[in-house]
């Protein structure tokens, strides 16, 4: 009698253990996504997102998709990004550059790069990061598996990223991939660019061919033909074929509205 | 009134080298080549005790006492090492300075003007610090006096000891004329004159004594009495703020030391606080037992008094130097001092703070550049230039610039999300020669290239150039007869050539959507046949 009765005590103190480790970031993280069928998701801040890419050449792809949701968490409140690089990659994969941001629509103010010696380091300065409230997410690119990034270390970024609300979005390259605590796992290749209009022969708007791999939020779809403008990431339906709808570049800053008259709104 | 306290240690040279290398054997001298002979320089007190003196020739030393030590002198290596012994000695005074009227070594003087309550009187000061150096193995004798010249004085020339303001001519009087700090030539003339005596010369007239010895006489008369100030020059930075703490029994463990850098912290941060002040750079000074100082300094990139941060900087700073961090036989004295001082406004934390992202974000880059090195936490800053690399620089985020960045000079214009540091070169075939690229080769790998847009050209910057400016020897003058040379006169240098310099670059896409910034450098038909790199990645 006694026995069952601490056996079932038992499992009960199993059970809430189990919810206090798993469940929170979990709920949390789900309600973090809005989910419109069809549409790519919005997603908001305080997850943690791999994004695998099969080779370092489509390195600009993958930073590009990491910005362009980052873009989105930056406010007044959390103006900064940081940008985590081992400093023996940057030949191989390339530091990120001031009016190339500005051309793809991202503030380079707000981007503060980080050169680091090894990836220990990185996961120092990336939880140094998430301990600061006024960074709204952390990029760390990631160009060769480690041994240091396990399961542990990821589980510790999640959960940190969770409680600070900050997304930790960690580029990686190859098609291995390892038990990680991640909230999502993207696998995001490039894509043929969008027609240009009036010149067929140049490489038109940004296309990328996302695909979720890991991350039991979204049960509707889970690969997306994606591009970016001045409206954000959006997806884009194969039949129409992406051509119809042409918003603009989009732009770096928020820019006050112009009145008919030409004059700035604000000032 | 300012007091001054002498430190004189006669032997210090023989003293140091003996506690350096416990190896080297009392009698122990060192020589120099004085006047073409070799001659003794230092000599310890056992050689002293048995007849030798500064100034013997080696060979005389020798066959006195046989089983002398003797070595040639190093001054530099004594310099540099009396120098780093005197820095120590700021654990009593922050003001410490060498005294090198005489020799490079061996005197030492500190302005303890408001310290000596810290020990317990003047007396209790002189004591502890003497005694301390005499535990050291060192001969030395000292003196506190209100002038720098009679503390000199006294420490040389009389026994140790606290002159007060109200006996220092008494004291001085009885003193012999050298204590003057004088050259041996006025020594000796005045010992000529029978002015044995600082109290036969202070009575004397000043006009004849000028204009016998010059004014140097009067002047170091005048700086031991007190009538013309002398000034010493610190070896260690000033800094107005300080706080510190010394402990009974030495510490070493780095935690120990972070906690302590904690409370100082407070105190200062309360101090600083009070005057609406905030610090740039703080400077931790750890003094060992044995005479050494460390110093680790943190900078912060807006001025700061928060003691937590302040820690911090400091704890991740000591997590970099963990191999070289040696407390030797422990540390009894931790200083923390700061600089580059700014004004900031007292804030008041809690309920109706308004979060700014900005500071905390500074924040965040002093702990990281703290830990990581101040080089490897960087922002973008614009310049006006139209060349790529050129045209945004990384820049510490520490730095705090007030000029206004450049407008970027490209704007409008598309550019890669990523640059290479170092463009590589890639082989691209192409239709025709000016046609857009086809398929292009790099790292081994072939790409099909169905999309390209371009060129794009950017000239040189042929001001940035210079090879125009070299100057040259002028024509000679033409010969009578002969036709002048056209003017101006064109040096015959390598012009600047604008086509071997010029890039075109293109945006190509390959068949799998990747998108590369790749650029010809030269021109089809130049002198240099054109080469091509990859230089960036679009997203």
């Amino acid at each position: 009698m006694g026995s069952t009765d601490r056996q079932q005590r038992l499992a009960a103190l199993r059970d809430t253990i189990a919810d206090i480790e798993r469940r929170p970031a979990l709920q949390e993280a789900r309600s973090r996504v809005e989910l419109t069928p069809g549409d790519f998701p919005a997603l908001g801040g305080g997850l943690l997102q791999e994004i695998f890419t099969d080779e370092r050449r489509n390195a600009g792809a993958a930073l590009g998709f990491a910005l362009a949701q980052a873009r989105g968490l930056i406010g007044a409140a959390r103006p900064g990004v940081i940008f985590l690089q081992l400093a023996g990659e940057s030949q191989k994969l390339g530091l990120p550059y001031g009016p190339g941001l500005l051309s793809f629509g991202f503030d380079p103010a707000a981007l503060i790069l980080v050169r680091v010696e090894d990836v220990k380091e990185l996961l120092w300065a990336a939880e140094q990061a998430l301990g600061c409230r006024a960074v709204a997410a952390v990029v760390a690119d990631i160009g060769a598996p480690s041994k240091v990034l396990d399961f542990t270390a990821s589980r510790r970024l999640s959960l940190r990223a969770a409680e600070a609300g900050t997304s930790v979005f960690l580029i990686r390259y190859g098609t291995g991939r390892e038990a990680s605590a991640a909230h999502l796992r993207w696998r995001l290749q490039p894509a043929p660019s969008a027609r240009k209009p009036y010149d067929d022969k140049a490489p038109g708007p940004v296309r990328w061919q996302a695909e979720l791999e890991r991350g039991v939020l979204i049960k509707q779809s889970a690969e997306w033909l994606l591009g970016w403008s001045k409206d954000g990431l959006a997806a884009i339906s194969p039949e129409r074929g992406g051509t119809q709808r042409f918003a603009d570049a989009a732009v770096p800053r928020a820019v006050p509205a112009q009145l008919g008259d030409g004059l700035p709104q604000t000032a | 009134m300012r007091r001054f306290l002498v430190l004189f240690l006669p032997n210090w040279a023989t003293d140091y080298l003996k506690r350096r290398d416990y190896q080297l054997r009392a009698p122990l001298a060192l020589y120099e080549r004085i006047r073409g002979g070799l001659r003794l320089a230092a000599v310890d007190s056992e050689g002293q005790r048995r007849g030798l003196h500064v100034g013997q020739t080696l060979a005389d030393a020798k066959a006195l006492l046989p089983e002398l030590t003797a070595m040639e002198m190093d001054r530099p290596l004594l310099e540099a090492a009396f120098a780093e012994f005197a820095d120590w000695h700021s654990n009593a005074s922050p003001l410490v300075s060498v005294m090198t009227d005489v020799s490079g070594f061996g005197d030492l003087v500190l302005d303890i003007t408001g310290v000596a309550h810290l020990f317990g009187g003047e007396r209790a000061m002189l004591r502890m610090l003497l005694t301390r150096l005499r535990d050291l193995g060192y001969t030395v004798a000292g003196a506190i006096a209100p002038t720098i010249g009679a503390a000199w004085a006294v420490s040389h020339y009389a026994r140790s000891q606290v002159v007060e303001a109200a006996d220092m001519q008494t004291v001085l009087d009885a003193l012999p004329v050298a204590a003057l700090r004088l050259d041996p030539f006025q020594t000796g003339t005045l010992a000529q004159m029978g002015l044995k005596t600082i109290g036969q010369l202070r009575g004397r007239e000043r006009k004849p004594l000028s204009a016998r010895f010059g004014a140097s006489l009067l002047l170091r008369l005048d700086q031991a009495l007190g009538h013309v100030e002398e000034r010493m020059t610190p070896r260690l930075p000033v800094a107005e703020r300080y706080a510190e703490r010394r402990f009974a029994d030495p510490i070493a463990l780095m935690d120990d030391v972070l906690m302590t850098t904690h409370d100082l912290a407070i105190q200062l941060g309360i101090r600083l606080e009070a005057e609406g002040l905030g610090a740039q750079s703080f400077h931790l000074f750890l003094y060992r037992v044995d005479h050494k100082v460390m110093s680790l300094s943190v900078n912060s990139a807006r001025p700061t008094r928060d003691p937590e941060h302040i820690t911090q900087l400091f704890a991740h700073r000591a997590e970099r130097l963990s191999g070289e961090y040696d407390a030797g036989f422990g540390i009894d004295m931790i200083r923390l001092a700061v600089s580059s001082v700014g004004e900031l406004d007292a804030v008041q934390f809690g309920a109706f703070q308004v979060e700014s992202g900005a500071e905390d974000l500074d924040q965040l880059n002093d702990r990281m550049s703290s830990r990581l090195g101040a080089l490897a936490v960087l922002r973008t800053e614009f310049v006006a230039s139209h060349i790529p690399e050129r045209a945004a620089r990384l820049k510490p985020a520490l730095v705090v610039s007030n000029e206004r960045p450049a407008e970027n000079a490209t704007s409008g214009t598309l550019r890669p999300l990523r640059l290479l540091p170092a463009p590589e070169v890639v082989a691209i075939a192409a239709e025709v020669p000016d046609g857009l690229p086809a398929a292009m080769t790099w790292r081994r790998e072939r790409y099909r290239l169905v999309k390209a847009a371009g060129p794009e050209r950017l000239g040189a910057e042929w001001w940035r150039s210079g090879r125009r400016l070299e100057l040259v020897a002028p024509p000679p003058p033409p010969k009578p007869g002969e036709p002048e040379e056209d003017r101006p006169y064109l040096p015959q240098i390598d012009r600047f050539d604008p086509e071997a310099e010029t890039r075109d670059y293109y945006v190509v896409e390959d068949d799998a959507g990747r998108r590369f910034w790749v650029f010809r450098l030269g021109l089809y038909g130049g002198p240099v046949p054109p080469v091509w790199y990859l230089h960036g990645f679009f997203p």
